[in-house]
Formats: structure tokens, sequence, C-alpha cells
């Protein structure tokens, strides 16, 4: 298939590859964990003080278990999500401390933010899994603050689940919550219910928080995503092709981890990795570099026959405007056509991961539906090519009462809710609204049409009694 | 005692096949034809522009409930009266000389169609003296003139002045519509109106002949 984008070579894959078996072999990784550093040890590497070294035999004997994909599961079953190969999931936002309002007003985020993103996700009809910290409360205290995270998730939306990689401790309160959620931890030791986010510490480390929180979940059969997020430039090489060979040796030394943990322990190849911005040192998830990493993360994690991660509906704009737009659906449409399987940060980040925002995260839910629907292939059989109707209708005639088109005129094509199709009369009529504006007025009507989904009130009961317990030691 | 309300369901659902039953047992019943036109298939069909206007009904379908009402005025049609067969409105329709564009021009006859009025489509390409002629013949109230194209936007005035030297300028209201029309343009070439899309162009028609 033709496609503009840079299509790697086998070649180019394996100079990647060989770049990153040579500085694992020679530079090693750091772990700043215990245990992991005496996994390693266990297993033949050679460990010197935190630095991790890895032969290549190491890492090909990793990739010979991991899956290439998997199923998470859902409380309600209906729900439940593939990842891997054609399979792919839409995520919201993570961890944007912010909460931007339509009028450009910038305010710590809240539970109720928070709250507010899950029942968005449990009515949103493109989003198919709940995240993790969508925006981080302010007004929670941060020690406990992952347990009511885990509690809203599991009661406020019945679609799987983000798990908490905060810590080694927070991976382990996710894992005992989805225990209970599932009436006995024995239930998901073999069955993946959640997916976590383990990031890298670039250049070339692990944080023990990190390093910890993926040991515990591998343990456990919950899916990780190791990802690298190299600031090109800053805390990686200033190119592309350098900051492919160092997020490479990352992600496959802390999916060689897992796999150390427990071979066939699901995980995803991951990177956001993008551009700083030369000007002001910041990082910036708007550059054409982002799009362009996440097109050749989704080919090395083919090489590698993993799921893979990337982004999603990332901006640098600070409010839901015209740049928001462009380039959030830049990154989300190259994330879907390279084949990026699991897209976080599909809806609602503004300013370079610093806010969340509700409108924005009903525009680029609509563009989720929208790029679904550009990717859904046509079925070109006789019945829907329908010659008969062409030539019914012959030279110069009408299709619009056709009864074909009455049948199928609420089903052929996406349905836009936000995005205006009207002719400047009706546009200025109602207001001339912009789509932020129109979005302002929507996510009130979609929070108060929330149902919260049932639970066995007994699971309820004890998850709550969990939360309260652990808050009082 | 016939039950309006099921005529009117039938027709905003699209049933052509109930609505053409209920008529036919309302004419077996000894209801008048003119009511059954008025308070269900035209009352119907006012609800049908409604949801069209809110979104909650697609082009096609209302077009459809277009088709089933047309059907069913087929039917009623020999035991109307004189005046009770349409609104009274006459309504030559046509995209202008040298334009082609015939897919909006026709949404609105149909929409006029089915909101009883009695429309002449004469096609595209068509001449302001073929415009006259046909206000003639038809004895039309409404004239509705269609563009595309800017570059055939200046027939639109040459046609509303070919109406004024035939002298039949007064007999009639001019609507013009397409893409690049504006109310300020209607207003400069001396139109009695304009509108944005077929719904609210059918309205503005019967609101010149009610």
């Amino acid at each position: 298939m033709y496609d503009r984008m840079q299509e790697l070579t086998k070649q180019n894959m394996e100079k990647i590859h060989d770049a990153a078996m040579d500085l694992l072999k020679n530079t090693g990784v750091a772990f700043n964990d215990e245990e992991a550093l005496e996994i390693f040890k266990t297993n033949g590497h050679k460990v010197e003080g935190s630095t991790v070294f890895f032969e290549e035999s190491n890492i090909q004997k990793a990739l010979k278990t991991a899956p290439k994909r998997f199923t998470v599961h859902a409380r309600n079953p209906e729900k439940n999500v593939e990842i891997g190969e054609d399979d792919f999931v839409f995520l919201p936002g993570y961890g944007a401390p912010f909460v931007m309002d339509a009028q450009g007003n910038r305010r710590q985020a809240t539970m109720e933010d928070y709250d507010n993103f899950c029942k968005l996700i449990q009515t949103s009809p493109y989003i198919d899994m709940n995240g993790w910290m969508m925006v981080e409360p302010a007004d929670m205290p941060s020690d406990t603050v992952h347990l009511d995270l885990n509690l809203s998730n599991m009661l406020l939306c019945d679609k799987p689940f983000m798990g908490s990689p905060t810590s080694r401790q927070g991976a382990l309160d996710g894992i005992e919550m989805a225990g209970i959620l599932w009436e006995g931890k024995e239930n998901i030791m073999d069955k993946t219910v959640s997916v976590s986010l383990i990031n890298s510490l670039s250049p070339l480390q692990f944080s023990d928080e990190m390093a910890g929180a993926l040991i515990e979940l591998a343990r456990h059969n919950q899916a990780c995503v190791v990802a690298s997020l190299i600031m090109a430039g800053g805390s990686g090489p200033v190119t592309l092709d350098g900051v492919l060979a160092l997020q490479n040796a990352e992600i496959l030394a802390g999916i060689t981890l897992a796999q150390l943990v427990r071979p066939g322990a699901p995980v995803i190849y991951g990177s956001t990795s993008s551009a700083m911005d030369m000007k002001t040192g910041a990082l910036s998830i708007g550059a054409p570099e982002l799009s362009k990493n996440i097109h050749l993360v989704a080919q090395m994690a083919r090489f590698y026959n993993l799921p893979a991660r990337s982004g999603g509906g990332l901006t640098d704009a600070m409010s839901a405007d015209a740049q928001a737009g462009a380039e959030s659906a830049l990154a989300l449409s190259t994330a879907v056509r390279g084949g990026i399987n699991f897209i976080l940060h599909s809806c609602g980040i503004l300013g370079a991961y610093i806010a969340m925002s509700f409108e924005k995260f009903l525009i680029d839910e609509e563009v989720c539906g929208m790029v679904r629907n550009m990717i859904k292939p046509l079925a070109l059989t006789d019945d829907s090519i329908d010659i008969d109707v062409i030539k019914e209708v012959g030279i110069g005639g009408q299709y619009l009462t056709h009864p074909k088109t009455f049948q199928l005129c609420r089903t052929e094509f996406f349905m836009p809710t936000l995005m205006s199709r009207k002719n400047p009369d009706a546009w200025a009529k109602d207001g001339k609204k912009r789509i932020d504006q129109v979005a302002e007025d929507m996510v009130a009507q979609r929070l108060a049409a929330y149902e919260k989904p049932d639970i066995d009130p007994e699971i309820e009961k004890q998850l709550t009694q969990y939360v309260e317990n652990k808050k009082n030691i | 005692m016939t039950d309006f309300n099921a005529m009117i369901d039938a027709l905003v659902s699209c049933d052509t096949a109930k609505v053409t039953d209920l008529v036919n047992t309302a004419l077996a019943e000894d209801v008048a034809a003119g009511d059954i036109l008025k308070k269900g298939l035209i009352a119907g069909m006012d609800v049908v522009g409604e949801k069209m206007e809110s979104g909650d009904m697609f082009i096609p379908e209302v077009l459809m409930a277009a088709q089933a009402m047309g059907n069913c005025v087929t039917i009623l049609k020999p035991l109307l009266g004189e005046d009770e067969s349409t609104t009274g409105a006459n309504v030559i329709i046509g995209t202008v000389k040298g334009d082609l564009h015939d897919i909006g021009k026709n949404l609105v006859a149909m929409m006029m169609g089915s909101a009883g009025m009695e429309v002449h489509n004469l096609g595209v390409d068509i001449a302001p003296e073929n415009f006259v002629t046909a206000i003639k013949e038809k004895n039309a109230q409404i004239v509705c003139l269609s563009a595309l194209l800017t570059t055939t936007m200046p027939m639109m005035k040459q046609t509303v002045d070919a109406i004024v030297e035939s002298g039949l300028r007064d007999q009639v209201k001019i609507l013009v519509g397409g893409a690049p029309v504006t109310q300020a343009f209607s207003d400069e070439i001396g139109a009695d109106g304009f509108a944005a899309d077929a719904g609210s162009a059918s309205k503005l028609a019967k609101s010149f002949v009610n």
C-alpha cells in the first residue's frame, strides 16, 4: 500500500535494533529497585550497581514469550477490548494537573473533575477504555489518591480501565481492588483486567516506583505499556534516528523485566517521544515530529510482533482552537492509520499535557469517531455496489428519493454531533458558535444524561470499605 | 370519528402503505376529502417540516413522506372541490440559463410539493423568456430561481427584469436561492425573498400565499 509517510525497510529496522542491542550490552539501563536488580542477576544478567546489561539473547528470549495480542476484560463483558494486530482502543488523556475551562481559565483539577471524566467515558460512543488520572485531583491527599481514582474507575464506568502504576504499593492496591471487583483475586491472576502505564526515565533509567509497579503488575498478569517519552534534543538525541535507537533500548529493557517476572505477561511497546522546542526548552507534542515518531513506533512494534502504544489527540494549544484541532487530528489519525493499538490521550489534552478540557474531550472524541469511520473498509460485494440501482436511475437522474437512499440514510454515513454542517444563514441564526462553544453546551447535557452502571451492592460496599480502611492506616 | 393523529404518525414514520390505507378507510367512512387533506396530510407534513428543521428527520425520509402524501393526494383529487385541492399556489421553479445544477432546486421543488403547492419544475438552463411563458401558462403565483455559480447569478437579475418587462411582476412573488446567493443579492436584483435551504424555501413560499 502506498503511503507517503516513511515505511521502514527490514534493513532500517535491523539497524535500529542493532543500535539498541549495542546500548543495552555496553551502556546498560539503570533500574532503581532492589527486586528488579535481583531478578536480572538471577537470570544471568551482568549488573553493576543499579546498571543492568543485556545480551541480545536475553531480549530475544523475552520477545518469544511476550504476546502479540490480548484481551482486557471489563466488568461488563460486552465491553471487553482486544489489543494487538488490527485491533486498537481509544483512551482518554492522562496525567493533567489542570482543567482549562472554555473561557481559557486554568484551575487545579479536583476529584469531581476526575469523576466527570469517568462519566464522559462511560457515555462515550467512541472511547473504548477508561483511563488513569485523566486529571490529577489537587483536593485529595497524594499518597492515597490512587485509591479514589481506582474506586471511581470501577464504580462510575463499566468499561475496562487503566491501572495504578504510581508505586509498587499503588499497583498492589489496584490489583486488590480488581480482585474484589472480580469476586476473588484468584479470578484475575490469569485474566488481564487492567493496563498500566510504565514510563522509563530517559535516558536509560527506570525509577523505583515504575520498576516496582511493573514487577507487581506483570506478576499478576496485568498488562503494562512500557513507554519512553523522550524530548528529542533534551532527554534524548536531537535526531529522531537516535531517539528511535534509545527508546527501543529502554522499552525492550522494561519488556524483558516483565517477561522475566512472568513469561507471557501482556506488554505493549510504547512511545510518545517528540521534539523539544528549541526556542523555549519545552516539550512540543503538536510537532510533526510526534506524528513521525508515532508512525515509526508502530512499525518497530510490528517488527517485534508486539502491540504498540502512542498518542493521541495531542496538542500544544492552550484552548480548544484551530491549532488544537489541527495538531490533535494529525497525531490521532497517524496513530490509527499507522497501526497503533493502544491510543492513549485520544481526547481532552491541551497545552502539552498541562491541562484537560471537557470541551476538547468532546471534540477529540468526535474525531475518534470520524477516524474510525474513515478506516472502515468497503464490502465491495454485488449487493453493496448494487449496479441495478445505478442503471435504474440512469443518466442524469437523482438518488435522493430512491428507496435505497431512504433505507440507508441513517446508517451509511458518519453522523457528527458537534462538527457543524450549517449553511451561513443557519450558522448566523444560531449565534455563529465555534465548535468549542457548542461543545460547552454539550458537556452539561452529557453529564446530565449519565447513568451509573449497575453493580452488585455488596461488591460496591467492599470496594468502598477497602479504600476507607487503607486511608485510615 | 377519524383519527387524524394516526394519519399524521404514519406520514411522519414514512409508512406509505399505512397512510394510504388510513386515507382509504377514512373515505370509506365518508370523511370529507378536504378534511383528510388538511387535518391529516398537510398537518402531517407540517410535523415532518418541523422534524426536518430540528434534524430529527433526514432529507430522504422527508422526501419519502412527501411521496406518500403525493400518492394520497392523487386518491383525493377527484373528490376535492375546485378551491380546496391545493394551498392555492402555483409554483414555477427552474435553474437559470447557463447553469446546469439541479439537486438543490429539485429538493426545493419536492419540499414545496409536499407542502401542498402545485409545483411546475422547468428543469435546468432555463432562459428568462421561458420563465415568462411558464408564468402565463400556469398562471403562477410564485417563481423560484436557482443558481449555483457566481457566474450565473447575473442571469437571475436578467430573469427578474424579463418578468418585469412582461408586465407579470405584480402577479408573482420571486424567490431566489443557491449556495452563493444571499439576502443582500436578492434585495439588489429586486426579488421578493431568499431562502438558505429547502425547508425554509418551502416555508417562505407558503407564507407568501397564505
